[in-house]
């Protein structure tokens, strides 16, 4: 069926949905927002674990809204990617500062959390580093350092194989691992002497390390101009003291998979 | 009561102040270039015509161009824009050195391109003869990202997109235009050409169409059939880059 449709002539954008007047005022040192633009839109949903380290998941749903200059590519994006810009970029390789949220964990969203108390959310900021030495293969490192919730640094690798099977259709997989610091794992995997007594678990002193080692894959398919479609499963396996954690070896599992599915809808439009 | 008016007056003043350079930091394009009347237009998107892989590729993907300097691209860009400009702008003959122009290369290190400022008007200053008009139009290569990689092209070339069940070969034509001001020097506008409604399904940010197939890349006919396809990007979309920048 994709060789049927990757035969099809198929032009990659839409014409132009519509043409807004240009703004009232511009800024001098922003550029000119005249030209054409593509908006995306759409949804996507996420099944993935409660909290980490959990046994249990949870359904929930994303929205997709990205807003970029017309035929700018979609540069390759793994989910586990966070908010960053390239400051550097080579092509090849680019690097810039990377910015992450970690959701509060409070010990009413999930049974297992019980006696635990609250973990506050969490900023993850820090800089991020990809390379590409061929355009179906990247390297990435994100090293953050967190405020908040956690106090740690946490260091993501991970590496993709990106295969263009058609025009239409890309499929990519690869390794992933993650190290934290101890200031980072302790909030979220240490059972304190307070804890214990309220939740029957054993004192624990999570120390930080190797964090998780897994494997990821994704799946997009441009139906048209307009619409696509994206799946992805990211599998991780805790490591260390995340996975020695009493919460989770009794309450949790060290096995974490994440499974999404969206589709969005791209149109073009004008601004005079 | 002579210190109230004191601040009072300096409160007046300051507004003035403030009002006017509001004024400037927000007076539109638009209206800068309404005082424009005689313009100078400058080409250097150059004469090399790179040639560029991606997508499934082998280990060796660099690029490799060849001079198509018999096309005169920029003389036609000259040409051209001079046509779409006449209607509003008396266009002046200006000389300059094209090479010096087609040197300029935007440094991968962002900051440091934001630190040093635009090169292209620096040398409108110093290298553009005569001086005195209203504004300068420069036409200059402009980039784009290509494929999952952030691979970059430039220019005028031919990128081969490989996939596992087949590849497909496409024809750009990047270029963005500057409108500097020929007083100042300061940007009044700048914007790369975009696709075209009926670009590939290559997501290149700006004009580029499928080459025809059966045409074996390397041959005279090739080179025919691409130098009229560049021909083309560049006749349908200056007209909509210029009135995208409210040139027209």
């Amino acid at each position: 069926m994709f060789g049927v449709m990757a035969g099809l002539p198929m032009p990659a954008f839409a014409q132009t949905a519509f043409t807004l007047p240009p703004p009232p005022f511009e800024l001098p040192f922003l550029p000119t927002l005249s030209g054409g633009w593509t908006a995306t839109i759409g949804a996507e949903g996420v099944y993935k674990p409660d909290f980490e380290g959990a046994k249990a998941s949870m359904l929930s749903a994303a929205p997709i809204l990205y807003i970029r200059r017309a035929g700018s590519p979609d540069s390759f994006h793994s989910p586990r990617d966070n908010a960053s810009i390239a400051l550097i970029d080579f092509g090849d390789l680019r690097a810039g500062p990377v910015a992450k949220f970690v959701p509060a964990r409070n010990q009413g969203g999930n049974a297992a959390l019980y006696g635990l108390g609250d973990v506050n959310a969490a900023f993850e900021l820090g800089g991020f580093i990809e390379y590409f030495p061929v355009d179906w293969f990247r390297l990435r490192n994100e090293t953050r350092g967190g405020f908040g919730g956690h106090g740690g640094v946490v260091s993501d690798f991970s590496a993709d194989f990106i295969v263009p099977v058609t025009r239409s259709l890309t499929f990519s997989a690869g390794p992933r691992f993650t190290w934290e610091s101890t200031a980072a794992t302790a909030p979220y995997f240490s059972i304190n002497q307070a804890q214990a007594m309220a939740t029957g678990l054993t004192l624990f002193d999570a120390k930080g390390g190797a964090h998780s080692a897994g494997v990821g894959a994704q799946i997009k398919y441009r139906i048209n101009p307009q619409w696509e479609v994206h799946s992805y499963v990211e599998y991780q396996r805790l490591l260390g003291d995340a996975a020695r954690s009493p919460l989770v070896m009794v309450r949790g599992s060290a096995n974490q998979t994440t499974v999404g599915i969206g589709a969005s809808y791209s149109f073009d439009f004008k601004i005079r | 009561m002579r210190l109230t008016v004191r601040r009072a007056a300096f409160a007046f003043a300051m507004l003035l102040v403030l009002g006017r350079s509001a004024g400037a930091l927000f007076e539109t394009r638009d209206s800068k270039l309404q005082a424009v009347k005689t313009v100078g237009i400058i080409s250097a998107v150059g004469d090399r015509f790179v040639f560029s892989k991606a997508g499934l590729t082998g280990f060796d993907n660099s690029s490799r161009s060849v001079s198509v300097a018999a096309w005169a691209l920029d003389d036609f860009f000259v040409q051209q824009a001079t046509s779409l400009l006449s209607a509003r702008f008396q266009v002046k003959p200006v000389s300059y050195s094209r090479a010096t122009f087609a040197a300029i290369n935007e440094s991968p290190l962002r900051p440091v391109e934001l630190i040093r400022g635009d090169r292209f008007k620096k040398l409108v200053e110093t290298d553009v003869t005569p001086q005195g008009l209203d504004a300068f139009v420069v036409i200059s290569r402009a980039k784009s990202d290509l494929g999952a990689g952030g691979r970059k092209v430039e220019g005028i070339g031919l990128v081969t997109y490989g996939t596992m069940m087949e590849s497909y070969s496409a024809i750009h034509a990047l270029y963005e235009i500057r409108v500097v001001d020929g007083k100042t020097f300061d940007v009044i506008e700048k914007l790369a050409a975009g696709p075209l409604d009926n670009s590939t399904d290559l997501r290149l940010a700006g004009p580029n169409r499928l080459l025809d197939e059966g045409i074996p890349v390397g041959s005279v006919e090739a080179s025919d059939s691409m130098h009229r396809a560049v021909v083309d990007l560049i006749t349908r979309s200056l007209p909509v880059t210029l009135e995208d920048m409210h040139l027209r």
